[in-house]
């Protein structure tokens, strides 16, 4: 039976601004469905409105032709419309099963042997009896898919899946996702990941600011062109210069670095060296939970190690908090933006303070100079063209690209003469994504130096005038960025060798 | 000796009819907690539940109206909490402490008249078999229905919470209030429920207070019962058995304590009386310092206002 679901003319507005103008689609079962945006573009709103999480101010749905009231979640399951959200919707402390069973009605017993046969079918491996707390990113993921799936729904509607999965991950699920729509099961795949919608996709809408742009099928496009239709602009290509006369003055030099962890989900560090010259930008690739943020923590001082197992500038700092670091002239960006960089609740003048209690004239004698800060803000947001002037702005209601941006920019205040970076455009969208890369370019030809530690292998090819790769928590050797190519690099983050 | 023994098991039974409010009050915290609201005007539901049951009682002359009557005023002023917390989306602890300081000055006022009038006797169940068993006896039979209720209670929420479906669904909702309304679980309603359920408890503790255990109404009787309740819930890693074994505590230093100020002893009867919270508070920690049990254990939305997308 094949499942046809229609979109027509749906409108939602927020206040200040429109969601989804007007939008109508079809879809029929059997493909795969990408919607393809940056974010902002509306595409999350129209899913909510498909799984009823949501009403539309205007507009109707169709199922098989059929007018669809969407009051709530309930009755989009009841039509067996089922959805996979972005932000895992999982019970942390409940287990596994329980999560599984939450809007079931069917007995425990009934529901166990369900699951068992749904996970065996699909090939899926997770003990059911443990709380969801302890799963990784990729487990979390499949919990979901499983509650989709002991329903049997018709259509499944996936909100940026990857985005917090390994390469690895993200292919088990492109292979689940293609099975489920061999069984006739109707793919709504959203993201705005151009790889993806090429790789896994048959058709792709395309939406930006609230409105549909283009509707059309996968062998008719090239990543370009909906890049293009995405952004809405011709897109420039960041290339990397590479600067001929190349300095041999070390800036910081890590030798003999070990951590072993209490944690059992933590990585151990083995052995660790690596130097980095002034202008350069050495790139660190891996798979993420390789030892990645570790290194990173040690990096920043947010882990103290052996004072002599980090020089700067031939000073030893390793015992230094990241504090002290700053004011030798190091800068970090973190992983998690709303976690680790920024306070999400304090306006965007505070968290630009945040990182400079001493090397700068924030602060005169215990007292907030709230006027300078203020100068400084605006001057960091127009520099680096966040899409506000408001410094008195929450920054959780900062874009990720946005909040990356205005991080970047604080984090350069002191001039630093090293930035280290942690996947600074993960889950960002094209146009942000070129902007931090020009950046990042823009310090390297200033003499200043870069560690830059990513998951994206794109990223670090385009960056990076030195890479290595690390794999459960050692270095590999480092190679000069000319010679490595991204079969190689995966090779290495498999924990494969070349010769 | 049979006469030491049947004292022990009668200072025993004093022990658990003084923690009957404490189990009470503290489980139904427990269920509103659960599902991500933090009242605190546990004190103040209780004092109006004390009130009401005694006030029921001498205008009715009918104790099972009275009970009923207190587990309904409880369940009234907890809905004034709900709708504040709930559809205005105020502040949990604000509107909960300005909850339990209004249940005070109220009882006071609707007490006026009933100080100093004698309460009635509530019937026991099995009285005539605690003489046949000694030691036992004494703790087994001769109760109040409540008191037979509030034991069974904590094992009641236990299954409650872990083996039934609305259970399950009031744990999803302290987890993640977001997550559980994208599931299509009506958040505000199972608050709401939990809300009014922890009122009617609040209310039957304080009527346990006015009607069985002190028949008869002493203006502010609960003296600090409902926040002893409160403490037991967090101290007690919101587990049922963990409260009856903290309640147990508490009541039995207090009935200890009282003992020893009798017998004269060289202690400062100030050190005596904050004997109870102290040691309550001590035992829990120990038996509740497993931090990865904390973590699962504590709803994680506790006191944060929900606000449905629309």
């Amino acid at each position: 039976m094949s499942t046809n679901l229609k979109i027509s003319n749906v409108t939602k507005i927020y206040p200040g601004c429109v969601a989804n103008d007007n939008i109508s689609l079809e879809f029929e079962s059997g493909k795969i469905y990408a919607l393809l945006g940056e974010n902002g573009a509306g595409k999350s709103t129209l899913v909510k409105i498909l799984s009823g999480v949501i009403m539309p101010d205007d507009g109707q749905i169709f199922l098989n032709n059929k007018v669809l009231k969407l009051n709530s979640p309930i009755d989009a399951k009841k039509n067996k419309i089922d959805m996979v959200f972005q932000h895992f919707n999982l019970f942390e402390t409940l287990s596994v099963f329980e999560n599984l069973i939450i809007d079931s009605n069917e007995t425990r017993e009934n529901l166990r042997e369900k699951i068992k046969s749904t996970m065996e079918k699909y090939n899926f491996s997770i003990d059911l009896d443990v709380p969801v707390l302890n799963l990784s990113a990729g487990q979390k993921q499949k919990i979901e898919i499983i509650r989709c799936l002991i329903r049997s729904p018709e259509v499944l509607i996936m909100d940026e899946p990857t985005s917090v999965l390994t390469e690895q991950e993200t292919s088990e699920l492109f292979s689940s996702l293609k099975q489920f729509s061999e069984e006739g099961i109707l793919i709504i795949y959203i993201t705005h990941k151009l790889k993806e919608v090429m790789s896994i996709c048959d058709e792709v809408a395309v939406m930006r600011k609230g409105q549909l742009v283009s509707v059309s099928k996968i062998i008719d496009e090239k990543i370009e062109t909906l890049a293009n239709k995405m952004v809405g602009q011709n897109l420039k290509t960041v290339k990397k210069k590479i600067s001929k006369e190349k300095s041999k003055e070390q800036l910081i030099k890590i030798s003999n670095l070990n951590f072993s962890s209490e944690d059992p989900f933590e990585t151990n560090l083995k052995n660790v060296n690596f130097e980095v010259n002034r202008g350069e930008c050495l790139g660190i690739a891996g798979i993420s939970g390789n030892g990645q943020s570790e290194l990173f923590q040690i990096l920043s001082g947010e882990i103290i190690s052996e004072s002599n197992s980090v020089l700067f500038n031939n000073n030893p700092i390793g015992n230094l908090n990241p504090q002290q670091r700053r004011e030798y002239l190091m800068a970090f960006s973190p992983e998690d933006r709303m976690e680790q960089a920024a306070i999400p609740q304090m306006k965007i003048f505070e968290n630009v303070a945040l990182n400079n209690f001493k090397s700068s004239n924030f602060f005169n004698g215990g007292l907030i100079n709230e006027k300078k800060i203020k100068e400084h803000s605006k001057k960091i947001l127009s520099d680096f063209s966040v899409n506000t002037d408001n410094v008195e702005l929450k920054s959780q209601f900062l874009s990720g690209g946005n909040l990356q941006k205005l991080i970047i920019g604080r984090e350069l205040i002191t001039s630093p003469e090293l930035l280290i970076c942690f996947n600074p455009t993960w889950g960002l969208d094209v146009g942000a994504i070129n902007y931090i890369h020009e950046t990042l370019i823009k310090i390297n030809e200033q003499k200043k130096s870069i560690i830059l530690i990513s998951t994206d292998t794109d990223e670090l090819l385009k960056l990076s005038d030195k890479i290595c790769v690390i794999y459960k928590g050692k270095l590999s050797k480092i190679m000069d960025a000319e010679e490595v190519t991204s079969e190689k690099l995966g090779i290495l983050m498999g924990g494969g060798e070349i010769v | 000796m049979s006469l030491d023994i049947n004292f022990i098991g009668v200072l025993i039974a004093s022990i658990m009819a003084s923690s009957v409010p404490l189990i009470l009050a503290a489980s139904g915290e427990l269920i509103t907690e659960r599902s991500g609201v933090l009242n605190l005007g546990v004190e103040g539901m209780m004092i109006i539940g004390a009130i009401s049951g005694f006030a029921l009682m001498i205008v009715t002359d009918n104790l099972f109206i009275a009970i009923i009557g207190s587990m309904l005023a409880g369940i009234i002023i907890s809905s004034i909490f709900g709708f504040l917390t709930q559809s205005l989306l105020t502040n949990h602890v604000a509107t909960g402490l300005a909850l339990t300081i209004f249940g005070i000055g109220m009882s006071a006022m609707l007490g006026k008249n009933f100080v100093g009038i004698p309460g009635k006797e509530f019937p026991v169940l099995f009285d005539d078999l605690s003489e046949t068993i000694p030691f036992f006896g004494p703790i087994l039979f001769g109760h109040s229905i409540v008191f037979y209720f509030a034991f069974i209670l904590p094992f009641l929420t236990n299954y409650f919470l872990k083996r039934t479906k609305l259970g399950l669904m009031v744990r999803a909702v302290g987890d993640s209030p977001d997550s559980a309304s994208n599931q299509g679980i009506n958040v505000i309603l199972v608050r709401y429920l939990c809300i009014l359920y922890g009122g009617a408890m609040c209310g039957l503790a304080g009527a346990y207070l006015s009607l069985i255990y002190t028949p008869q109404w002493i203006e502010n009787m609960t003296s600090g019962r409902g926040w002893i309740a409160l403490a037991l819930v967090v101290f007690s890693t919101w587990n049922p058995i963990k409260i009856l074994i903290g309640a147990m505590i508490f009541g039995g230093i207090t009935i200890i304590q009282l003992h020893m100020q009798a017998l004269g002893l060289r202690i400062p009867v100030q050190f005596l009386s904050a004997l109870p919270y102290i040691m309550t508070i001590i035992v829990l920690v120990v038996i509740s310092r497993d931090s990865r049990k904390i973590k699962l254990s504590t709803p994680s939305s506790l006191g944060k206002t929900f606000y449905k997308e629309k």
